[in-house]
């Protein structure tokens, strides 16, 4: 196995050195450039001169793309001029945001659509059902501006009883109690729609579990309905459930970039709209080679789990 | 299958909400604590919570670019003078008294004694020159480093007077002391990369989270007795405009800076006031690069400005928040002039035999950038009006970056539409700071030794606000007028949206928010 890691590292490490040549290069090819933000449009071109001479914008391009990869090799992230402080602790506080953003929603989801589907498994098809499945697919089908903008209307302007936006003053350990409400409307938002996914799924693999013989065997033997549901049919379409789930998370990253704009919550949606909107290099690069990195982290280790799973592929070295 | 009847499924959803409902009694309110604050008249204590749209840039901490800057400068910097928001007569600050010399070529400040930065450092003429310099150095990019660079002699041999030098008389150098912030020279270099911020003003910066919030401390030895009222300003930066207007209207924050003018009228008036901040107005303009096909024969930039209803794009576009212009100066100026400001008053027929004249026009681009809903709104108006005499042109919207490159670059081919400011100020300041207006190179490509001459010659007239200077500004206005390179519309007044819970607010001539007499009251 080590040996097959061993083999795939250089592709992997070609990709992400092609990627940051891509990144580099792609973004200097973007109309408008960072001096010209920074100046303003009051600033005479002798001050533009200026602050690109100050951010090292008047090197050559290769000087510059040599500074920049040997920095970020040697754990220099560097500093953001336009956004302002250490990229490095920016994009960690960005980070730290977006994923208890995620967690709390995934949470929510989850919490959501179990306790749904065990209630709507056992209503029988009919107006109740009806209604439950009309919800579901207005749940599904709403997209997070409305319902994230409903929520503010409702709950933060008319009702006042959750704040419309920010994260906790205070951060996340210190006060939970308020930290809770801080992230409830934009987790509620995020989770809402994959909630309902999930509830589809698993409301439709219940029940063909509970039609199943096993249950009727089961159901003829005495076994309470309740515990038919939850420790028989429940176990068994689980993994349906957790393959939609995997699923799901990835799109609860993504979709917390707007969820983030609407609830002003400083993740890195936020982070990569305001250093695109500045022209801010160093930052947006960053943050791309991230993102790659991630991605590139995610396909190296799948290949590792199928090459154990498939001698072929570890001895053959087909992926 | 098992049957859930209707009564087990209501039931269970009931205790499921009823659970959440008595839980939530039991903890303390977000909202409640967001926006707690003691009740009454002027007192002091309490949090102020403020929202702007637009983080802090510190690279840009000299110039009023953004309003993470501008609240910054307001609330923990202070300068050596004040201009009153009506007027450009300096009072004093930092500085207590001041004589300049007959020939105009040295002033000389008396500074306040017992002044503390937020490092517990006196405040001494030392400062004043490390400020002045810094803001000298291109680096920084202060908008009137000319007039700052043309200080060429300071003497601080005493602690609490400071006489400064010049290259030759600046008619605006209290332009320059009212928009210099007196800054720690220790701290400087931390300054430019957002590590401190040590200023002499009543609050003092204790952390700042870029694109998140910045918090302020009351500045215990703060020089002014008994201010601030409030403990401290917390502000969130809120890069949404309609998370910005929620934040306000669910009470989360008691002011916000960045509305926009229609959010701001549609604003219940039993618990929102709307400021408009007279004094720091900036202008909504049309420029045209006079180099351009058809633009470069004056006659087609005089029916453009004969063609635009300023008026309308004032009704419409800015609620009622500004007026019709034809010249940069704001009604208080002493360069304005009734006449002159009605020069090119809305006169389709005028415009349409301009165009006639002219015979066949090609389509000109108009750029503007995208994001602010005054220019696009403008620009709309603009291209409509255009029409109506004639003149066909070509939206072409382009985020702000590229705006701001191309503007600066004289790349902007055709017209284009945005903001320019400095015109609340002595008049000379205008055409010696503001790129647009720069008599040697500008974004309209438009040269003319006469008007720099007048331009220039205004700016050393020893005393700015006198009649040899008026006479001056009414030259600069004439070849502004006759050239046209930029087509004025109107004046454009800040506007801030606050809570009734809040009161005392007030704001300089750049903006910047001032909350040294603000108080929490009930509301």
């Amino acid at each position: 196995m080590g040996r097959y890691l061993l083999r795939r590292l250089p592709s992997a490490l070609l990709v992400l050195l092609a990627s940051s040549v891509a990144i580099f290069g792609l973004l200097r090819l973007v109309p408008g450039d960072p001096a010209t933000t920074l100046a303003g449009a009051d600033a005479p071109p002798e001050a533009v001169a200026a602050i690109r001479a100050e951010l090292g914008l008047d090197r050559p391009l290769g000087t510059q793309y040599v500074t920049w990869l040997g920095d970020v090799l040697t754990g220099d992230l560097g500093r953001s001029y336009l956004i302002g402080g250490q990229i490095a602790d920016l994009v960690r506080s960005g980070l730290v945001n977006t994923l208890v953003l995620t967690a709390a929603a995934l949470l929510l989801a989850v919490a959501g659509s179990l306790v749904t589907s065990l209630l709507w498994a056992r209503v029988e098809r009919g107006p109740l059902d009806s209604l439950l499945t009309s919800v579901n697919t207005l749940a599904l089908a709403l997209p997070t501006f409305v319902t994230g903008v409903a929520l503010v209307l409702v709950l933060g302007i008319v009702l006042r009883v959750l704040p419309t936006g920010g994260t906790p003053p205070a951060g996340f350990a210190r006060d939970p109690d308020i930290a809770v409400q801080y992230l409830l409307m934009p987790a509620v938002c995020l989770a809402l729609p994959a909630s309902a996914a999930l509830t589809r799924f698993l409301t439709e693999a219940l029940r063909t579990e509970l039609a199943a013989p096993y249950v009727t065997t089961a159901r003829a033997a005495g076994v309470r309905s309740s515990r038919l549901l939850v420790a028989h049919a429940l176990p068994a379409a689980l993994p349906t459930y957790l393959t939609v789930l995997g699923l799901q998370a990835g799109g609860l990253l993504g979709g917390a970039v707007l969820v983030e704009a609407i609830f002003s919550w400083p993740g890195l949606g936020q982070l990569a709209a305001q250093a695109i909107d500045r022209r801010d290099y160093p930052v947006v690069q960053v943050l791309l080679l991230l993102s790659v990195a991630v991605f590139v982290v995610v396909q190296l280790t799948t290949d590792v789990v199928h090459a154990w799973l498939d001698p072929r592929v570890r001895i053959g070295g087909l992926t | 299958m098992t049957r859930l009847d209707r009564r087990t499924f209501l039931a269970a959803t009931g205790a499921g909400l009823a659970t959440t409902l008595l839980t939530l009694p039991g903890c303390r309110s977000a909202v409640e604590q967001a926006s707690a604050g003691p009740a009454g008249g002027p007192t002091h204590g309490g949090r102020i919570a403020a929202g702007i749209l637009t983080d802090l840039v510190p690279a840009n901490f000299f110039t009023n670019s953004s309003l993470g800057v501008t609240t910054v400068v307001g609330l923990a910097f202070e300068s050596l003078i004040r201009y009153p928001n009506d007027t450009v007569e300096p009072t004093p600050r930092l500085a207590t008294s001041w004589e300049l010399a007959e020939d105009g070529l040295a002033l000389t400040l008396e500074l306040r004694r017992g002044v503390l930065f937020h490092n517990g450092r006196e405040f001494t003429s030392a400062d004043v020159e490390s400020s002045i310099r810094a803001y000298a150095d291109p680096r920084w990019n202060g908008q009137l480093r000319r007039t700052a660079a043309a200080i060429t002699f300071f003497d601080t041999s005493e602690p609490y007077r400071v006489t400064l030098g010049f290259e030759h008389p600046l008619g605006n150098v209290f332009d320059l002391l009212d928009t210099v912030p007196v800054v720690d020279a220790g701290s400087l270099e931390q300054l430019a990369t957002g590590e401190a911020f040590v200023g002499t003003g009543p609050f003092k910066v204790t952390s700042w989270e870029p694109g998140t919030a910045i918090t302020f401390d009351r500045h215990e030895g703060y020089w002014v007795p008994e201010r601030p009222y409030a403990d401290g300003v917390d502000v969130r930066v809120i890069t949404d405009a309609t998370s910005l207007l929620s934040s306000l209207r669910s009470g989360q924050i008691q002011l916000a800076n960045g509305l926009s003018y229609l959010d701001l009228d549609n604003l219940p008036s039993d618990a929102f006031e709307v400021l408009t901040a007279e004094g720091a107005e900036q202008q909504l303009y049309v420029g045209t690069d006079v180099t351009a096909g058809s633009l470069a024969d004056v006659r087609l930039r005089r029916a453009i400005a004969y063609a635009v209803d300023r008026q309308r794009v004032v009704d419409e576009v800015l609620r009622g928040g500004g007026y019709p212009i034809n010249l940069p100066w704001p009604r208080y100026s002493s360069a304005f002039d009734e006449a002159r400001n009605e020069r090119y008053a809305r006169d389709v027929a005028a415009a349409r035999a301009l165009v006639a004249e002219l015979g066949e026009i090609e389509t000109i681009p108009y750029t503007y950038p995208v994001g602010n809903p005054l220019v696009e709104a403008t620009a709309a108006i603009v291209q409509a009006d255009l029409a109506e005499v004639g003149i066909t042109v070509e939206l072409d919207p382009i985020d702000q970056a590229q705006f701001t490159k191309r503007l600066i670059g004289a790349e902007l081919e055709g017209i284009w539409t945005t903001f320019h400011s400095w015109a609340q100020y002595t008049p000379s300041t205008l055409t010696v700071s503001a790129y647009p207006f720069n008599a040697a190179k500008n974004a309209s490509n438009y040269r003319s030794e006469e008007y720099a001459e007048h331009a220039d010659a205004a700016w050393r007239i020893p005393d700015g606000a006198g009649p040899e200077a008026v006479e001056a500004y009414g030259e600069v206005s004439e070849d502004l007028l006759e050239a046209l390179f930029l087509i004025e519309l109107a004046v454009v007044l800040p506007r801030y949206g606050i809570s009734r819970r809040l009161s005392g607010v007030d704001w300089t001539k750049r903006n910047e928010i001032l909350l040294t007499d603000a108080y929490l009251g009930g509301g």
